[in-house]
């Protein structure tokens, strides 16, 4: 059998940023793959505080009154990927590859599961073991979530991804159900180490990895230049 | 000419997804390729777009139900 034929595309980091910016950013991308006008795109995001609730979740898996929330700065948002209400905040990876299906030979159920190899494999240079858990989407260390995968799919166009936890506060995922599931406990690298390995460390494994599973090469852009290029 | 809009395939599999919400309502126009309906599994959110140009003549699955993969949810009138 052929290998699949390397695509080329952009790996473009947000770095921190708030949620609502950088989505549109992922829209206007999303946008032009539709429209064939940009190559597939790994978008990379911290996010600072906020809980987001995707098309299978309900306010009441937030535990918190609004009021605290306000206090404690943290944003509400209702968000187009699958899944339940989640925490995103500074110390985690969010990561969102724009792919289209069809080059990368899945179905959306088969990249979904991909996306938790690729965390398992990332995971793995750090030794640790993390695994799947069946009818629990998401990457599981022992009892407790360390990632959490959550995608679009718009005509074999994938959007929204995943995301890691490497240190961020934990304490902020008490504020929820996770994923909609009361208790569930929810880890991290700093937690399982005792200390996490760098954030741009781990994007460049990251990067090695998802190369090496969508047969992509990816080049490193920036919004302003991706952005200009589309408006020709 | 009568198009069926169906839940896009997604899976290997008899996947059930839940009809989210339908973008566009009965008798409004729409282009090829705009999304009509939202649906979602678990961690999955599919747009079920429209296959051709024309009006939205009927929505066969409600938003809320629960249906498989490939089923037709409404019929698109070709313009």
């Amino acid at each position: 059998m052929m290998a699949a034929e390397k695509q080329t595309g952009y790996w473009l980091d947000l770095g921190l940023t708030q949620y609502a910016p950088a989505f549109a950013i992922q829209e206007q991308i999303l946008q032009a793959r539709l429209d064939g006008q940009l190559a597939p795109t790994v978008i990379l995001q911290e996010n600072l505080p906020i809980l987001t609730i995707g098309r299978s979740g309900s306010r009441d898996n937030i535990l918190s009154s609004p009021e605290n929330l306000e206090q404690l700065g943290i944003e509400v948002l209702e968000v187009n990927r699958g899944g339940d209400v989640t925490y995103h905040g500074p110390g985690q990876l969010i990561v969102s590859p724009l792919l289209y299906l069809g080059d990368i030979g899945l179905n959306a159920n088969q990249y979904l599961h991909r996306l938790e190899d690729v965390l398992i494999e990332l995971l793995a240079c750090y030794d640790i073991h993390a695994g799947k858990k069946e009818g629990h989407p998401g990457v599981w260390r022992e009892e407790a979530k360390i990632a959490a995968v959550g995608i679009a799919v718009k005509h074999g166009y994938t959007f929204h991804g995943f995301s890691l936890n490497l240190n961020p506060d934990l304490e902020a995922f008490n504020l929820i159900n996770p994923c909609g599931v009361r208790q569930m406990p929810v880890t991290s690298i700093r937690q399982v180490l005792g200390q996490s390995p760098p954030m741009a460390q781990i994007k460049t494994r990251l990067r090695e990895i998802l190369h090496k599973n969508f047969a992509l090469e990816t080049r490193t852009a920036i919004w302003s230049d991706l952005a200009r290029n589309l408006k020709r | 000419m009568r198009y069926d809009i169906e839940i896009p395939p997604t899976a290997d599999g008899a996947l059930e997804v839940t009809v989210v919400s339908w973008i566009k309502a009965v008798g409004d126009p729409v282009s090829k390729g705009q999304d009509l309906a939202e649906a979602t599994t678990e961690k999955i959110t599919l747009y079920v777009t429209a296959p051709a140009e024309g009006t939205l003549s009927e929505i066969i699955v409600a938003a809320g139900s629960k249906v498989k993969v490939g089923t037709v949810i409404g019929v698109l009138e070709g313009a």
